[in-house]
Order: structure tokens, then sequence, then C-alpha cells
């Protein structure tokens, strides 16, 4: 359980880290959090680690008509920081692992790593929020729906650096996300990212997105297309929990069966929405 | 002065809180770190093992393979003897793989090189070569002995034995009601939080062992059995032990590699294990009862019949012997029934070898009979409390000898059970969640009751040193490892030495400083090592009394001994504890020590534990709270018997809703904390822990039965009869998922 | 800051105060190498993957697992560990509250434990039982079941007059 030998790089600025990831073959590394595991366990062989985690450049927290995550960002930071528009952020980092992994590990990592039960794909997938990657070609912007291609898998390119999140703050959005975990601290069985806007008890906009039941975030589109303009109640709740379930196909694994995890992704919907229903 | 009784402070704290503990990966040595090589096939033979590559390495000193090691290895690993007759076992011979692995996992090569990053470097640069062999996983499969996991055996039944009481087929026929019962255990990890660890060095003559355990005498006598050493030659040390759990109790093929290698290369090999390597290293339980009850209709329990598979694993350990011979004895528990038939059997499967863990045993068959007592309830709509009291032995039946000949001490066990409710409130509180129940809410409230055997001998060791300057040294061969009882046991010997606590030291668990042992392991160390330290503190006394008599020209019955002073009864002369110590060592006198080989047999705490858990809508349950009510005999230090209730009770947790080790058809298993849920602060109830006021008091001179094991005895039982309340299921088995709930 | 694989880098860490600079190879956990190349073993390895929390230690005043950090990330940083919590041999505040609370048994996880129950403390927030208990669940205890440190944690916070 220790890493095999590696070279280290730990750039001065964003442009040094992108020279060097173009000219070599590299893993970069911020808080590692998910990336140290990884070398201990030797699934992965980088020849070197780009340290870019004491970047400066690449860590703020930008509010305004966009909110902008820097990737550095560690977890924390967000816990600590109430974004209008986007609260469930915050909710959201703060059921990231547990203390000491949300002190060190950073949003561009948990993002850039994709593991499809992490937390924030999902929710940057309701939100939609638009990835800024960053290359020695330019700048380019990928929305979340498109940035996660499956388990470990993004848009990311070999010589890329997610350097910031880009959030649209959707004000008098209801905004929840719950995750169930076998034990405190693990990844999610279920996770679910949920953001609604009704108007007099009617659904005038919704995106409901799974972590943990598929190989990347699940949107439930269908789902979301049933509750679009009806009204919020036991019988519209219900059905779309239905839908949501449709089409998808949970991996099993120790933390549970895939009819389980079906089951429980529909549970989930349900009392969300219905705990929304509630609250209006 | 009375220090007994009280909740003293552990005595040697300090070193933990600020981080100068020395556990063995701790101790600077100049050695060599071991890797392991491991099979990934559960059955297999081995072919070649390509070693070019590593030995290429900077800073590989040597790979080894069975060939080479067991040149050095001559025994193999066979049960602990103290305890398990091995005559009616099939045992196979168990040293370093060498031509076959026989599950996922075993060490088939070890690297020997300058750091354990190296090391690991290594191990990934060899390869080896497995050839598949048929492979028997499950232990249905196993029964069948169609693939056999040791051929030499002509069978996978390592152990077949019946146990047999009265007549239980015809008690069976004669009941008002039979019912079919199945009951099961899954497998566990133990999980200390210290991972196993050794560094043996040889030099030529004596060998120097640092080892991660709790029996350092009963090691020292394994290794000279196994390594061909007269016991003198070979010391055995345990440093601080980070938790044991009964695995450390055990020795594995990884340790003998060391130690071979150690021998072979002249130099010291260390090797600690990863998590990963410990939860390989040690699995547990795992055990299916099978059969067929009997009662009346006013809920007396008259028969119990049926079968019992014990899974072993690959290999006999040092200690799952304990568990088809004890397990069967324990059903009756505190219960009358006297008419049982059961068969015992112990199956070996190519999975990784099983062992003891906390309760050994105990929590098998407390979970049996608990699982048979409820369902006798369940049948007659009888309540939990009713059914426990018609069956439970009388305390005019005490001592009582129960059906297969142990003999049940003292207790009045009806009695504790009526109190037990009382203080632990559980009538009000199963009232309590059938209110919330109505309201939506899926809480239950549940009870278990024990009986526990605890106190083992056959002996302990004690020496009590008083130095010059008057201070004491208590040598114990118990090895407490974060049990506390090292301070429990200075208590009871400053009583008995009417001298402050602080003029004692308790020492431990180096087989050269401590002249014999057996270790801590089944609830015993403070009725047996107390005890002992008793009788040998007592011993010194009167040695001091002879001094003091010399000393002062008297007959030694004239001296009278009281808070530190040694007193002339007639002429008032006296001489201070002091005094008395520095003569003795002036050179007219032998010093002043005293030892005793104290001899025990069994005693039998019991009590009654009540769980209360919560299952939200997705079949996740959690144990809010936990209460005990026990008779632990008398209670020497409550804050550190609370503190085993505590712990036995998170493990019972643990073992009733999430821990389990998954095992894939290739019998691999899942080694990361990420798939085996040990709980953690969250998962962990609020606790209140009572004792008796009115304790029933074991042989031992301490008074004292033991505590160490019971909750994770009987917390299963009653967390899974909350869950039933919880929910209106049936659960007769260890982990309940989610999914067993949500089903 | 460039180091071929095989090569070691030159760091420079603050380790309870004190200075010091030492060649690592860039793969070496921050754990071995305070452990290894500082002697300082009081933080311990309890598993491999980021969840018991024995190996805990303030980075800049973060608490962080030393098992999932390299000791090239703490180049230029300050680091605290178990011993550097009690100077002179006095015990801090938390140290005394584990002692008196009986919140520790076989004191693997205790170095971890405490280095983590001084960084929550840190702010003198009052705190709920159930918000320790959630501050905590990153630091595995086999033996306690939890209780007693729980106990100590608010036992300690009440001192230092949250």
């Amino acid at each position: 359980m220790y890493p095999a030998q590696v070279g280290y790089y730990k750039p001065e600025s964003l442009g040094e880290a992108l020279d060097f990831l173009e000219k070599h073959e590299s893993k970069i590394i911020a808080g590692g959090q998910s990336l140290i595991p990884m070398l201990k366990l030797r699934i992965l062989n980088p020849k070197y680690l780009v340290d870019i985690g004491d970047l400066k450049e690449l860590s703020f927290i930008r509010e305004g008509d966009v909110i902008s995550i820097g990737a550095t960002t560690r977890h924390s930071e967000l816990v600590s920081k109430r974004l209008p528009g986007a609260e469930i952020i915050q909710e959201t980092a703060s059921k990231v692992g547990d203390v000491q992994v949300r002190n060190m590990g950073t949003v561009g990592g948990s993002v850039s790593n994709a593991d499809p039960s992490a937390d924030y794909p999902a929710m940057f997938s309701a939100l939609e929020a638009t990835m800024v990657i960053r290359s020695k070609a330019g700048t380019r912007e990928v929305n979340a729906l498109d940035f996660f291609k499956g388990p470990f898998n993004t848009a990311l390119g070999q010589s890329d650096i997610l350097e910031q999140v880009k959030v649209k703050p959707l004000r008098g959005y209801k905004q929840v996300y719950r995750k169930i975990v076998r034990r405190a601290g693990d990844f999610a069985l279920v996770g679910l990212a949920l953001v609604l806007k009704a108007n007099a008890g009617v659904v005038e906009d919704v995106r409901i997105a799974f972590t943990g039941v598929s190989d990347k975030p699940y949107r439930a589109i269908k789902a979301e297309e049933a509750l679009r303009g009806s009204k919020l109640d036991s019988s519209s709740i219900s059905k779309a929990s239905e839908i949501a379930v449709e089409g998808v196909n949970p991996p099993s694994d120790s933390r549970g069966s895939s009819m389980y995890r079906k089951e429980v992704m529909k549970r989930l919907l349900r009392n969300t929405l219905e705990e929304m229903k509630d609250a209006s | 002065m009375s220090y007994s009784g009280k909740s003293v402070k552990r005595l040697y704290d300090d070193k933990f809180v600020t981080g100068r503990s020395t556990y063995v990966d701790d101790i600077k040595t100049n050695a060599l770190y071991a890797g392991f090589v491991r099979s990934n096939m559960a059955h297999g033979k081995i072919k070649a093992i390509n070693v070019d590559d590593a030995m290429k390495m900077n800073g590989v000193v040597a790979v080894f393979t069975g060939n080479e090691l067991n040149q050095i290895i001559k025994g193999g690993i066979g049960p602990w003897t103290t305890y398990i007759d091995p005559r009616p076992w099939k045992i196979p011979l168990w040293r370093f793989a060498q031509g076959e692995t026989k599950y996922n996992g075993e060490p088939v090569a070890m690297v020997i090189a300058s750091d354990k990053y190296t090391a690991e470097d290594a191990v990934k640069a060899i390869n080896v070569e497995i050839e598949p062999l048929d492979a028997v996983i499950g232990m249905d499969e196993a029964k069948q002995d169609k693939v056999l996991v040791h051929k030499e055996l002509g069978t996978n039944f390592g152990f077949v034995g019946d146990f047999n009481a009265g007549d239980a087929d015809k008690a069976l026929s004669s009941a008002d009601r039979k019912v079919e019962v199945e009951i099961a255990n899954n497998r566990l990890i133990p999980s200390p939080m210290e991972p196993r660890g050794i560094i043996s060095q040889y030099d030529g003559v004596n060998l120097t062992i640092w080892y991660s355990t709790q029996i350092p005498h009963f090691a020292r006598s394994e290794f000279s059995r196994i390594f061909g050493l007269p016991e003198s030659r070979i010391r055995v040390v345990m440093p601080d032990v980070g938790g044991g759990f009964g695995s450390k109790a055990h020795i594995i093929p990884e340790e003998l590699a060391v130690i071979a290698a150690s021998m072979r290369l002249g130099k010291a090999v260390r090797w600690t294990a990863t998590r990963t390597e410990e939860m390989m290293a040690t699995n547990s339980r795992h055990n299916v009862f099978k059969g067929e009850i009997g009662f009346k209709n006013d809920g007396t329990l008259v028969a119990i019949k049926g079968t019992l598979d014990v899974e072993l694993g690959a290999y006999l350990t040092y200690t799952e012997g304990l568990q088809p011979t004890i397990i069967p004895p324990m059903i009756p528990g505190p219960y009358r029934v006297r008419d049982l038939a059961i068969k015992s059997r112990a199956i070996y499967t190519n999975t990784i070898p099983i062992t003891m863990y906390r309760g050994a045993s105990r929590p098998e068959a407390t979970f049996i009979i608990e699982r048979i007592i409820s369902t006798v309830a369940d049948e007659l709509g009888m309540d939990d409390v009713e059914v426990r009291l018609r069956n439970l032995v009388r305390e005019d039946q005490m001592p009582y000898t129960n059906p297969f000949g142990l003999k049940y001490d003292t207790g009045d066990y009806p009695t504790l059970l009526k109190e037990g409710v009382r203080v632990m409130e559980y009538q009000k509180m199963k009232e309590w969640a059938a209110e919330e129940r109505k309201k939506g809410k899926k809480v239950g409230v549940g009870l278990a009751y024990y009986l526990e055997i605890c106190g083992f001998g056959p002996y302990e060791f004690s020496e009590t040193r008083v130095t010059d300057d008057g201070s004491v040294i208590v040598s114990i061969g118990g090895t407490p490892h974060g049990q506390g009882t090292e301070t429990a046991i200075a208590q009871l010997v400053a009583d008995e030495l009417q001298i402050p606590i602080e003029r004692i030291k308790i020492t431990w668990g180096d087989s050269e400083a401590v002249p014999a042992g057996t270790g801590t392991y089944g609830s015993r160390t403070l009725a047996i090592a107390g005890s002992a330290a008793i009788s040998s503190s007592r011993q010194v006394l009167e040695k001091m009394k002879r001094v003091a008599a010399r000393s002062m020209k008297a007959d030694v019955e004239e001296i009278d001994y009281k808070n530190g002073e040694f007193v002339h009864k007639k002429d008032g002369r006296k001489m201070t504890w002091n005094e008395v110590a520095k003569e003795a060592y002036s050179g007219r006198e032998p010093g002043l020590s005293a030892s005793v080989m104290l001899e025990g047999d069994v005693t039998f705490p019991y009590g009654v534990h009540m769980a209360v858990v919560e299952v939200d809508d997705y079949g996740i349950a959690r144990v809010k709270e936990y209460r005990a009510y026990d008779d632990i005999g008398r209670v020497i230090n409550p804050a550190l018997a609370e503190g085993q209730v505590h712990g036995g009770g998170t493990q019972a947790v643990g073992q009733a809703l999430y821990e389990l080790a998954i095992i894939n058809e290739n019998g691999q298993l899942a080694v990361t904390y990420a798939d085996y849920y040990v709980p953690t602060a969250v998962e962990a109830p609020k606790f209140k822990s009572y004792f008796a006021e009115k304790y029933h008091p074991s042989a031992y001179l301490t008074k004292s039965k033991g505590v160490g094991e019971a909750s994770l005895i009987v917390g299963p039982a009653a967390i899974v009869r909350a869950l039933e309340d919880a929910t209106g299921k049936r659960f007769n088995k260890t982990p309940v998922t989610p999914e067993d709930i949500l089903k | 800051m460039l180091a071929e694989p095989g090569q070691r880098v030159k760091i420079k860490v603050k380790v309870n105060g004190v200075e010091y600079e030492e060649e690592v190879e860039p793969r070496k956990l921050l754990v071995d190498f305070l452990r290894e190349n500082l002697n300082l073993t009081g933080t311990k390895i309890g598993c491999d993957t980021t969840t018991c929390g024995a190996c805990t230690v303030l980075v800049n005043g973060k608490s962080v697992k030393s098992c999932t950090m390299l000791a090239v990330q703490a180049n230029n940083k300050e680091v605290v560990t178990i011993e550097g919590l009690s100077t002179d041999s006095r015990l801090s505040v938390v140290q005394q509250a584990f002692k008196d609370n009986f919140a520790l048994q076989c004191g693997f996880c205790t170095a971890g434990m405490i280095v983590q129950a001084h960084y929550i403390l840190k702010e003198k927030k009052p705190l709920s039982e159930e918000e320790v208990r959630d501050l905590i669940h990153g630091n595995i205890c086999r033996c306690t079941g939890y209780q007693n440190i729980v106990n100590a944690i608010m036992d300690a916070s009440r001192r230092m007059g949250a």
C-alpha cells in the first residue's frame, strides 16, 4: 500500500503546468484524496505527478451572475460558504467524505476523478454547471452533462486541466442534496441532487440527478418532464418516482444490489419531493 | 485505604495521549522489511515463481518461497492444545505454501528488502504462475466432499462430534409444539486498529521476537516447537498492542516466514501488515445452526435438536478448533432445557482461515439460544421477559450443572432479569416504541439474555517484587492490551499491601521478564491474573513480616502489619514498609519476591442487554441506544468495566447490522474499509451500563467474573430482536442488511 | 520543482515548531516521512484507504490524513502531530480530558482522535453530542464504542470555555 516510484513537478503557474502536461505523461494532483489511494493501490502508475494543489490562481470562489469555483478550492471552503442561488453546493460539500478529507480534497479533483458514486458530479449535473477546461490550445467550456463520460472518465484530455466550474444561480429554486450511505463517510449508495422551482404548487422547472446508480451521474430526464408543468402532489410525485428508475441499471456491490438501489432511488426521490411539497 | 470498587484512572495513559506509545511498528531497529506475494487463486498448483526481475532491484536482499522457508519452519501451525483436544480432528500440515496454494490471498513468496516501499516494488515484480485446481468456496458445497481442500484428509470435515444430553427425540415427540429453526452468523473481520506486526532477530544462538500478540508465552512455546529451538533461547516481547479481540492469539504463515528469514539471513527482519493484509490475516465467525425445537404451550423449551456447521477456511488455526466444541455445550445457556442433540461439524473450504473473535463460541451459542427463545415467544404470542422467566435456571438450582456437565457457579438469573428490565426501563421503552410506530416511525426495542463461561484456566502466573526502596513491581502472566486490567490489578494489589497505588508498577508481556503466563483472552484476566497478583502479594507481605520479625528479634507471629507499618504486638516497636524493604536487601536477607502459579476454573457471569433501533425508509438501521445490566461478580473498577460494555456493544452493532466479510466466487475477500463497515461514532449507540448491585461472586480471590466479551456475546441478539420489533419482520442471521429489512 | 522518477527532492517542513530539511522520494507518504525520517512515531497507520484517521495531523492548522498526503505536498508547510500538542510534558486540555474520561483503550486510534479533537475544538464553539459524532466520523476506534471519546471531547470543550 505504498505508491510506486513517480516523478514530481510543481509548477509556479497554470501556464507552466500546461506546458509540462503537454510534454510528459503525467497525472495532476491537487488535494490527492482520490489520487493517492489509487497510487497506493497501484491502480495508477503515472510517470509524473503535477502538483497544482497550491496554485493560488485556481483557488477562488467568485459570486455574481455566474458563480465560479476554482478547481483547487477545498471542500471545506465550500462547506463554510453559502452561495445564494446555489445553496446545494454547500450542502453537497458538507457530505463529502469526512472532515479531514474535506480539508484536503478539492472540487476539481473530485469532479475530474468522476467516481460514479461521488457527490459533486450529480450535483453539478443538476445545476447544469459549466466545466472550464484549460489546455495549451486554449480554453473550452463543457456542460456538466457532457463532461462526465463514464466511470473515472471525463471530457478532460491528457494535457487538460480543469480550471473552474461555473454555475448559474438558480434563485427561487428549492435545492437539496440527499445521500444514502451504509456508514458515515462512505461513498453514496444512492445520492440525489434535486433542484425545483414551483409556482402556486405547479412545477415550473425541475432537475433530478442521481449518483451511485450508473456509470456516470444519472439525470432522470423523463421524470423531470413528467413533473414539469404538473401540480406537485402525491400522485405526480409517485408517478415521477416510478419513471425515474425506468431504464436505469444500477450496479450491485457491497453497498447493495441493483434491485435494492432502484428501490432506494424511487423512495429517495419520492420522499424528497414530498418534503418539498410540504415545505411549500 | 481502598481502591477496589472505584473508577481509578488508568495508570499508563500518558504515553498514549502524547504519542509516546510503542507498538511493534514504532520500534526503531536495524531490520530488513518483508513483503509477501499472494495467491490470486483459491486453489492451485504453484508452477513457477519468477523472481529475476525482483532480485535485480536496488535494495532487494532476497526472495524466498516455501521451498527455502519450510526447511526452517519444521512444524506446522496447529491447534491450541491447552484447550483443544486434537485427537478427533483431521488437521492438514500448515506451513508456508509449497507446491499448492489453498486460498486466495495466501502468501506464496516472500521478499526481503531494505525498506517497505522497495519490498512492495519487488512484490509487484514477481510473477507467480499458478495452475488452477478445483476449489470449494461455500460451506454447503464443501459438505458434499466432491472437491477436497486437502486431498490427504479424504474429506472436508475437520471435525464431527455429537453433543447429546437427555433424549431429544423423545422430548421433541412429546412437546406441544415443534418449530424448525435456521440461525446463522456470517463471516466477520475482527479488525483491531493496530494491524499485526512482528520483528524477528536471530543472533546465531538466541531468537528475539517483538510481536503484536495476546499470548507471548504460548507464542514462545509454539515457535519452539515449530523451529525446533529450546524455549530458553527464544524471547517473545509484546510491546503496546493495539487491540486484539482474539485475533492476535493466532499465528500466521507470514509471521513464521519472518522468523525463518531472520534465522536464514542472520539479520533482523520486520513486517507490519497493511490493513489489507490484516483483513486477510484474520477472519472469524461463520456458523450455521439448523434444527428443530420443541416447547410446551406454557413456553417451556423442552428440546433442541440440530446440526451446527462451523467454517474453518483452508486450515485449522490455533484457535478455531474451540468453536465446534464450545458452542454446543453452551447452547442451553441460562435455561433449563435438558434434552439436546447437537451434531457439530467443522468444515474446510478454500478460503482465508478462520479464528476466534471476541466472545469466541459464546456469541454464537448465545445468538442461537436467544433466537430460539424469541422464536418460542413469537410462536406462542408470549412476552420476551415472561418466556425467559419461564425457562431460566432458578436460584434454588444453583450451582447448576447443565446437561453437558458445565457447572454454573453462582447467580440468580430470574432476579437479574426482573431487575434489569426495571433498571433499563424496558417496558417503558417498549411502550414508547409502540407509540412512535403508530406515528409512522420504525423504531423498536429488544432485549436478550446471556450466560457466559469465562475465567478460563488452567493457571496464571504472578510475581510480586518489593524493591529495596519499597516500591512494588508485579509481573503478571495476563497481557492487557487496552482493557486497562493493569490498573484494576494495581488497585487489588494496593489494597492487599495497604500502600498507595502510585508505588505499584504492573508489568507484563515479556517472556523473559515474566517467567510464565497464559495471556489475556476470554474475559479471564482480572479474575485469574488479578487473583494470582493478590496471592503473590500476600506471600511477599508474609516474607516482609518475617524480615521485620528477624530485624526486631521477634517471632513472626508477634508482628502485625497495617497501612505500611510492621508493629510488634506487645511492645509496640515499629518498622516502616520502606525500612523492611531496605533491610531485605541489606545482604542479610534474600530480597523480597514471591511468585505463584494460580490454578483457576471457569466462572459464569450473566446479564440482560437491551437495544433501541430506528430504521429509515431505505432499510438503513441505526442502534440509537444500548443498555446493559450485568452481574459480573465483584466490580473492581466500574469505569473500566463500562468501557468493555461500550466497546463490545459497538462491535455488536457492527456484527448485527454492518460488518460482513465478502468473499467472491473466486474466494477473493473484499479487503478495504470501503467495503467492510466498521462502525464510526455516527453508527455507535449511546450507552447506559449498569452492574447488579447484589453481585454473585466467582470462586476467585477477586470475587470477579469477567466482562470483556459480554456485549458482543449478547448484543447481536438484542439488536436483531429490536429490529424485529421495529419492522415486524423475522431475522435469523447477522448481519441484517438494509435489503433484508426492505424485502 | 522537478524530480525525475526515482529521484529525491529536498523539502522543507516545519513540524511541531522545528524546521526540517530532508530529501524524500516524491512517492513517500507524509505519515511515513513523519515516522521514519523524523522518528515521530506517535502518528499511526491504521488503514490503506483514508478511512480510519489514525494518521490525522494538522497541516497549516487543518486536520488531514497523513496517509493520504505526500511528504512533498507538505513542502513549505507547517505540520503539528500528536507530539506537538503537549508542551514540556504538560498535557493539553484535550489530552487530559481523554485521560479523565476513559476515552482510550488500546491507544492506537488515540493520537489521530486527539489531533482531530483539537481541530474541531479550535473555534471554541459549543458543540452538541451529535455534532461531535459527525465531526469525528473520519476516525475509527474499535475499542471504546466512542461514548467516552465523545464525553471527553464535550468535556474538553467545556473546559476550554466553549
